[in-house]
C-alpha cells in the first residue's frame, strides 16, 4: 500500500479561548475519498483550516505528502502545487474583474516571485484543457462575477484540475446548490477522481452521499468520534454520538 | 491672433526647465497612483491613502520640532503608519475605515498640537495641505522614478499571488502565500508612494491620484490585468491632461489633474460600450 498522502496526529485547534477541535489524529490515503462528518459547530471546517494552514493550530502535527507542516502553516512549495483548497461557499467581491480564463489561470500557477508571462504558452494548454474536461471551455472569457452557482462550482473543479494534484480539500463544496447541480457536480466529482488518481477529504452534511460513494468516514465532534468505512461508521450508534439522538429518530422516520 | 498668441505662450511655458520636471512628476505620480489603486480599491483600501496623508502632519510636527526638513520625515514616517494601520488591523480585528479613522484623527490632533508651537510653519502647513508640482525638483523626479520602478517590480513578481489574495483569502494561504508578508509589503509600497507625492500634490488630494484611476479602469476592463494597465495608464493620462489644462489656463496643477481624472471616470460611466460590473 502506497504512503498515505495527509497524516493528521493529535491535532488540537483553539477558537478564542475554547478548543473548537482537541486531538484528532487520521489518514488519507492515496487515491481515496474521506468524508468528515458531523453537526453544525463540531469543528469540521476548522479542522481542515488547521490542516491547511490558515489557522494556526495549538498541538499536534500535520503531514501532507509525507511533509510536516510547520506550526505556523509553512509547507514546501512543492507541496503546496499537489494540494487544491475549495472553500464552503466561494464568496468574493463580485466587482473583481476576473475572467474565468484568469481564474482557473491562477490554480496553474506557483505563487512565488515569477515574471508575470512565465509559462505563458504552457498555462493557456494547461487552462484550456481543464475546462474542456468540466465541460465549460465555452465560459473562458465571461467574468466569474456572472457565471451561475452550477458553473462557478465546474469552474472551481477546472482550478483544481489545471494542473496534476494528489489532495483535494473541499469544504462543503456542493453548498449553495439545487438537488439537481448538486448531483451533477458530485458525478464529475466522482470522474474527475477517478481519471486523475485524486485522494479527496472533503466536509459533507450529505450522509447519503457520503454512504454512496466515499470510502472512508470521520465522525466529528471537537473530537473525533469515530473512523472507518461508511457501512461501519455511519451506524445509528455512532451517528447518535456525533449528531445526538433526536437525528437518528428523525433519519429513521424519514 | 490671440489663440496663436496663447498657443505659442502655452508652448513656450512646456519649455521651461520646472515645467518639464513638473509634467514627469505628475505623470510618474499618476502611473504610481493608478498602478497601486488598482489593488488599494479591490481591498476596500481607498480611504487608507486620505488617511495616512492627513497622518502626515503628525510626521510633519516631529520633524518641524526637531529641526528636519519635513519632506525627509514623512518617508520614514508613512512606513511607521503603515506597519501601525496593518498591526491593529491584525491584532483587533476592527473594521479598516474605522481603524483608520482612530489613526488618522488622532494623529492629525496630535500633529496641530505640535506645530501650533511653532508658529512660524504656518506657511508650510498650506505648502503640505495643497502640494507644489511646480516645485519639484530633480531629486524628486529621481525618488519618484525609483518608486515606479520599485511598485512596477512588486506588482510584476507577485501578480498571481496578489490576484489569488484578492479574491479570495483562504485559497491564498493554502496555495502557500504568505498573507501577512504580502499585505505589509504591500501596504509599505502605498505609504511610500503616498509619502512621496503628498510634496507634489498635497494631503488633500493624495487619495484622489488612487483611488479615481482605478474607479475609471474597473468601468472599463473586463479582466484583471487589463484593469492594471488602464489604471496605471488612465493615471499618467489625467496627468499629462490636467498639467496642459493647468498651462492653457493658469489654473492650479493639483487641483487641475483630479478634476482630469474626474472627467475621466464621468467618460468611462458615460461610454456606450462600458464593461458593465456583472453583479
Amino acid at each position: 500500500m502506497s504512503d498515505p498522502v495527509l497524516v493528521v496526529n493529535g491535532v488540537t485547534v483553539y477558537r478564542e479561548a475554547y478548543a473548537a477541535v482537541q486531538n484528532v489524529s487520521f489518514t488519507v490515503p492515496a487515491g481515496m475519498d474521506t468524508a468528515i462528518v458531523g453537526p453544525n459547530g463540531a469543528g469540521k471546517s476548522t479542522l481542515i483550516q488547521a490542516i491547511l494552514g490558515i489557522l494556526p493550530r495549538r498541538s499536534g502535527d500535520v503531514f501532507v505528502l509525507g511533509q510536516p507542516l510547520s506550526p505556523s502553516g509553512k509547507l514546501s512549495p512543492a507541496v503546496r502545487q499537489q494540494i487544491a483548497y475549495l472553500p464552503q461557499n466561494f464568496l468574493f467581491d463580485r466587482r473583481i474583474p476576473i475572467t474565468v480564463r484568469e481564474f482557473v489561470g491562477l490554480g496553474w500557477d506557483r505563487l512565488g516571485l515569477q515574471l508575470p508571462w512565465t509559462g505563458g504558452k504552457a498555462r493557456r494548454q494547461a487552462v484550456q484543457q481543464a475546462l474542456t474536461q468540466v465541460d465549460a471551455w465555452h465560459l473562458h472569457q465571461q467574468p466569474v462575477s456572472a457565471l451561475s452557482g452550477g458553473e462557478l462550482k465546474r469552474i472551481l473543479l477546472a482550478y483544481c484540475l489545471v494542473r496534476p494534484r494528489r489532495l483535494l480539500v473541499l469544504d462543503e463544496a456542493p453548498a449553495g446548490l439545487d438537488v439537481r447541480s448538486e448531483s451533477e457536480f458530485y458525478r464529475l466529482l466522482h470522474q474527475l477522481k477517478k481519471d486523475q488518481g485524486w485522494a479527496i477529504l472533503q466536509v459533507s452534511h450529505d450522509l447519503d452521499m457520503v454512504r454512496r460513494s466515499c470510502d472512508r468516514v470521520l465522525c466529528i465532534n471537537r473530537t473525533l468520534l469515530c473512523q472507518g468505512t461508511p457501512d461501519h461508521s455511519l451506524t445509528p450508534e455512532n451517528l447518535s454520538l456525533a449528531y445526538g439522538p433526536e437525528f437518528v429518530r428523525y433519519r429513521h422516520s424519514c | 491672433m490671440a489663440i496663436q498668441a496663447e498657443f505659442t505662450r502655452v508652448i513656450d511655458l512646456l519649455q521651461l526647465p520646472f515645467m518639464h520636471r513638473a509634467l514627469m512628476g505628475s505623470v510618474l505620480t499618476g502611473f504610481m497612483g493608478g498602478l497601486m489603486g488598482s489593488f488599494t480599491i479591490l481591498r476596500q483600501l481607498s480611504f487608507f491613502s486620505d488617511a495616512l496623508g492627513e497622518s502626515a502632519l503628525l510626521g510633519i510636527g516631529v520633524g518641524v520640532l526637531l529641526g528636519l526638513d519635513p519632506s525627509w520625515v514623512i518617508l520614514p514616517f508613512a512606513v511607521l503608519f503603515a506597519l501601525g494601520v496593518a498591526y491593529f488591523l491584525e491584532r483587533t480585528h476592527l473594521w479598516t475605515d474605522a481603524l483608520l479613522n482612530i489613526v488618522c484623527s488622532s494623529s492629525l490632533a496630535i500633529g496641530i498640537i505640535l506645530l501650533s508651537f511653532r508658529d512660524d510653519y504656518k506657511g508650510g502647513i498650506t505648502h503640505l495641505l495643497f502640494g507644489d508640482i511646480l516645485a519639484m525638483r530633480t531629486t524628486d523626479l529621481v525618488f519618484s522614478g525609483m518608486m515606479l520602478v520599485a511598485c512596477v517590480i512588486f506588482i510584476g513578481l507577485t501578480l498571481r499571488s496578489q490576484i489569488l489574495l484578492t479574491l479570495h483569502e483562504s485559497m491564498a494561504i493554502a496555495r502557500g502565500v504568505s498573507v501577512s508578508t504580502q499585505r505589509t509589503a504591500f501596504i509599505v509600497l502605498l505609504s511610500l508612494v503616498v509619502g512621496i507625492s503628498i510634496k507634489a500634490i498635497g494631503v488633500l488630494l493624495i487619495s484622489a491620484f488612487v483611488v479615481i484611476p482605478a474607479c475609471a479602469a474597473r468601468l472599463l476592463s473586463r479582466t484583471f490585468v487589463q484593469y492594471i494597465l488602464i489604471s496605471a495608464g488612465l493615471g499618467a493620462l489625467s496627468a499629462v491632461i490636467g498639467m496642459i489644462v493647468s498651462a492653457v489656463f493658469d489654473l492650479p496643477s493639483g487641483p487641475s489633474i483630479v478634476t482630469a481624472q474626474l472627467a475621466i471616470f464621468l467618460l468611462a460611466m458615460l461610454a456606450p460600450n462600458r464593461r458593465k460590473l456583472a453583479l
